[in-house]
């Protein structure tokens, strides 16, 4: 049976995509991504202070062969060679990386500082995301690549999640008797009937396998969140940052792949990039110092990189501490001036309008940024 | 004490167990506690599966070959491409020999779980291989990983937890897998030229010993990776056996200080006295106890039960026989209520439990657990996989539980309601057993059955 028929058949309302509701702005339908490099990445490697003699001299053997091709930005930064398509887009006014950004807490243990980055909370509340307050605020909806909802996006809002799958479906009489032998456990319930949504949503569209490489996800994800009633947000994880050797090769296969990722979503979101928001961040940033395999080992303050065709980008936030060594934290570590949520609080009450009612709900206790993040006007 | 024994076996046998194989549930209702202390012993893989001599002679061939392809490569870049290609095919038959260490490996300990009258202690082992959790990041993690598991955890499992630590620390797969191998002493000899990191002490002090909060700080962490500067492997170029090696020249020289504590300058020892005291440290017994009765009894495992664990540890000094005991002996840790959705390892291994398999492909188990997302030794993360429910109970992830159960059905004989009846007890409700009856097919009604919430819960 196909899924339409077995919809008709069901007589219920499957449907958990919403249909659009009626916004403040009239044609807006601004889109968000998060995308979590897992692993702490190291930030001095890919908004690279060039301008620093101090850093040259801590990092003699990673540095090799980076600044002389590095893509210069202002302020006598340079991008990594390998982020070759944010640096046309700081061109462009869409990108915008933040300098010397913190977590909320300091911490150095990647567990932590990513339950604390996803809950957007300290304490950490491991059932609530800052994401799905986010999406709960906006009354919208949210797609967790993942096989399971990760952390940031758990909650009240309405979320669903999808991952490649190698399995040849089940036939459709199958899932129409479970969803009711599953009147009895609502989770199991609810968790199938988002699935068999978003499944048809992607069926329709995709037609290849999709694999589940960084750069893929990202362009099945943009598929998704192009669709007319399609989820107003998404969270992508990405992992393979926990650099304490072969720093640099790995870090250009990394960059290389992030880079080629975010393009593939520019380009499958076609125009809806004119109104998306990219936030890309990652639990804590690295030693200033290489250690001695090759490597740098965790550190504190990192960058925060935001893109998308709704960002006022093309230029460089954050204060500069400098690298001095009386200038780091505890000696070793970038020092932070900002945290995430100052900023990512920004982001989420510019780009989808929230009161600073709702915000104090995503991110309680913070004090938000001021700075113009978003554009006053979108293409 | 409760005591409805059927009650009782059912949750020996799926909740503490990897779910009952026909006939499990009348033998373990006798005595279902005294069942399960019975499987206490340390699980035993097949006999001369590959150990770490076979691992490293695989890597070795492989290496070679990589190198001689290479070589050649350069070397006929304008020549005709024949002895290019053969070289290149030579390279890849040792790289698969060494994926075929791993899939023998980890297929040979999931099928022992599948057949064991002890499927609690395969399923402590479990366990204990993700609390010491290595991941398969490149060719001579995907050789070694899974034999962490298999010489370091499983002949410790049930002894004192000082000695698994230890083992699982000196282990070359620890080792490689978070860098210690080359981390040397800033004032050794080998300091001088090499390099030091502190992965692997941050990670014993946050996930294997104290837990995040057990009261640490940076300073302790650069102590203990000061301690094991020297905590090496042989050179796999002159050497052919793959092992663990003290390296002297490499060991940062002097006197040790963590949590507040002196240990004297000395060799290998130094960090053993280290991590026996961490092993018998109360934030070790706390994080641990808790850790195993979340995995074992629920998301939020009664206060009573880890104390009682707790306690234990300390009065024995870590022995873990006596702590799973404990766990066992309390009433809390056997609510009859079926909450905790099981992880998709312990869900395939319960299928194949219930209708009693014995045998089955070799790539059948390994290729089901990578669909269900958690391929073994994957994690990514020191961390492991999540051993809370809500890190495997995501729409997507119940939709490929669907997928597999529908394909797999067909592999199966048998009367579906028997093997039902023989795999729940009294736990089949009679809604489950009313839709296994109606299905149109066997097939359809052994997915029916093994996506059923009662199947699906433990």
């Amino acid at each position: 049976m196909h899924r339409r028929e077995l919809l008709k058949y069901m007589g219920a309302s499957l449907v958990m995509w919403h249909s659009q509701l009626p916004l403040a702005s009239e044609q807006r339908h601004p889109k968000l991504i998060w995308i979590l490099l897992r692993g702490g990445m190291d930030s001095l490697h890919a908004v690279i202070p060039a301008f620093d003699n101090n850093l040259v001299k801590q990092r003699k053997n990673l540095l090799k062969g980076i600044l002389d091709n590095g893509l210069p930005i202002d302020d006598g930064f340079l991008l990594h060679p390998e982020l070759k398509h944010l640096h046309q887009w700081y061109r462009q006014g869409q990108f915008l990386p933040i300098v010397a950004v913190g977590p909320q807490v300091n911490t150095r243990s990647h567990f932590k500082a990513q339950d604390i980055l996803e809950s957007g909370m300290y304490p950490i509340d491991h059932d609530s995301g800052w994401l799905n307050r986010a999406t709960t605020a906006y009354q919208g909806q949210a797609l967790a690549v993942a096989h399971s909802v990760p952390i940031g996006l758990r909650g009240n809002g309405q979320v669903s999640s999808w991952f490649p799958s190698k399995l040849p479906n089940a036939e459709a009489d199958l899932y129409t008797r479970l969803l009711s032998l599953y009147e009895t456990d609502p989770q199991l319930q609810e968790r199938l009937q988002q699935a068999l949504d978003t499944r048809e949503k992607l069926n329709d569209k995709m037609g290849a396998r999709i694999r589940n490489r960084f750069s893929d996800l990202t362009t099945a994800c943009a598929k998704l969140m192009a669709e007319p009633t399609g989820p107003d947000c998404a969270m992508l994880e990405f992992g393979g940052w926990d650099t304490h050797n072969r720093q640099a090769p790995r870090l250009n296969q990394q960059f290389k792949e992030l880079d080629n990722g975010l393009q593939n979503l520019r380009q499958t979101l076609a125009n809806t990039w004119n109104d998306t928001t990219v936030i890309i961040t990652t639990e804590f940033g690295r030693t200033v110092a290489e250690n001695g395999t090759q490597g740098t080992d965790h550190g504190t303050a990192t960058a925060v990189l935001l893109a998308g065709g709704a960002i006022d980008g093309g230029k460089v936030l954050g204060d500069w501490p400098g690298l001095a060594k009386k200038d780091l934290y505890e000696g070793r570590d970038l020092m932070p001036t900002s945290t995430m949520q100052e900023w990512m609080g920004a982001v989420v009450s510019q780009h989808w309008q929230l009161t600073t009612k709702q915000l104090a709900t995503v991110f309680p206790n913070t004090n938000i940024r001021s700075n113009q993040i978003i554009k006053t006007k979108i293409a | 004490m409760i005591n409805n024994k059927a009650l009782l076996a059912e949750v020996a046998t799926n909740r503490f167990g990897l779910g009952a194989r026909p006939g499990e549930l009348k033998e373990a209702s006798d005595d279902p506690r005294s069942w399960l202390i019975s499987q206490l012993e340390q699980p035993q893989f097949t006999p001369g599966l590959p150990n770490l001599d076979t691992a490293s002679k695989a890597l070795m061939a492989h290496r070679e070959a990589k190198k001689q392809a290479k070589a050649q490569q350069k070397a006929n870049a304008t020549a005709a491409n024949a002895t290019k290609t053969q070289a290149v095919n030579k390279s890849t038959k040792f790289k698969n020999s060494v994926n075929k260490v791993f899939r023998s490996l980890i297929h040979d300990g999931i099928h022992q779980s599948i057949v064991s009258e002890q499927s609690f202690s395969w399923r402590l082992l479990e366990f204990f291989s993700n609390h010491f959790s290595v991941s398969t990041a490149n060719r001579s993690m995907v050789a070694v990983a899974p034999l962490l598991e298999k010489e370091a955890l499983a002949p410790n499992l049930f002894g004192q937890f000082e000695d698994m630590l230890i083992a699982a620390t000196q282990h070359p797969a620890m080792l490689l897998y978070l860098n210690n191998e080359k981390s040397f002493g800033p004032d050794s000899r080998l300091g001088r030229r090499m390099g030091f990191n502190e992965n692997l002490a941050r990670e014993i002090l946050e996930l294997h010993t104290l837990g995040v909060d057990g009261g640490y700080n940076q300073q302790d962490v650069h102590e203990l990776a000061l301690a094991i500067t020297g905590w090496s492997i042989t050179n796999p170029k002159t050497s052919q056996e793959l092992d663990f090696v003290f390296r002297d020249p490499g060991h940062q020289p002097g006197a040790r200080t963590i949590l507040g504590k002196r240990y004297a300058d000395g060799d290998v020892s130094q960090a053993e006295n280290i991590l026996r005291d961490l092993a018998r440290h109360p934030s070790t017994a706390k994080h641990v106890s808790f850790k195993l009765a979340q995995y074992i009894v629920s998301d939020s495992p009664p206060d009573t039960v880890v104390n009682a664990m707790t306690a234990k540890w300390l009065a024995t000094d870590g022995n873990l026989r006596e702590v799973i005991t404990e766990m066992i002996t309390h009433d809390a840790a056997w609510q009859f209520d079926q909450q905790k959705l099981k992880t998709p390892r312990e869900f395939i291994v319960s299928v194949f439990r219930a209708y009693g398999e014995n045998s089955l492909p070799n790539n059948l188990l390994i290729n089901s657990l990578t669909e269900l997302g958690q391929r073994p030794f994957n994690a990514g993360s020191p961390a492991g996989y999540s051993q809370v429910a809500n890190g495997w109970d995501g729409a997507d992830a119940l939709m490929a539980r669907i997928d597999w159960s529908a394909k797999i059905s067909s592999r199966i004989k048998g009367d579906p309601l028997k093997i039902s009846q023989q795999a729940l007890g009294s736990q089949l409700t009679s809604t489950t057993a009313t839709a296994i009856k109606r299905a149109e097919s066997r097939e359809q009604a052994l997915a029916l059955l093994f996506m059923s919430p009662e199947f699906q819960r433990r």
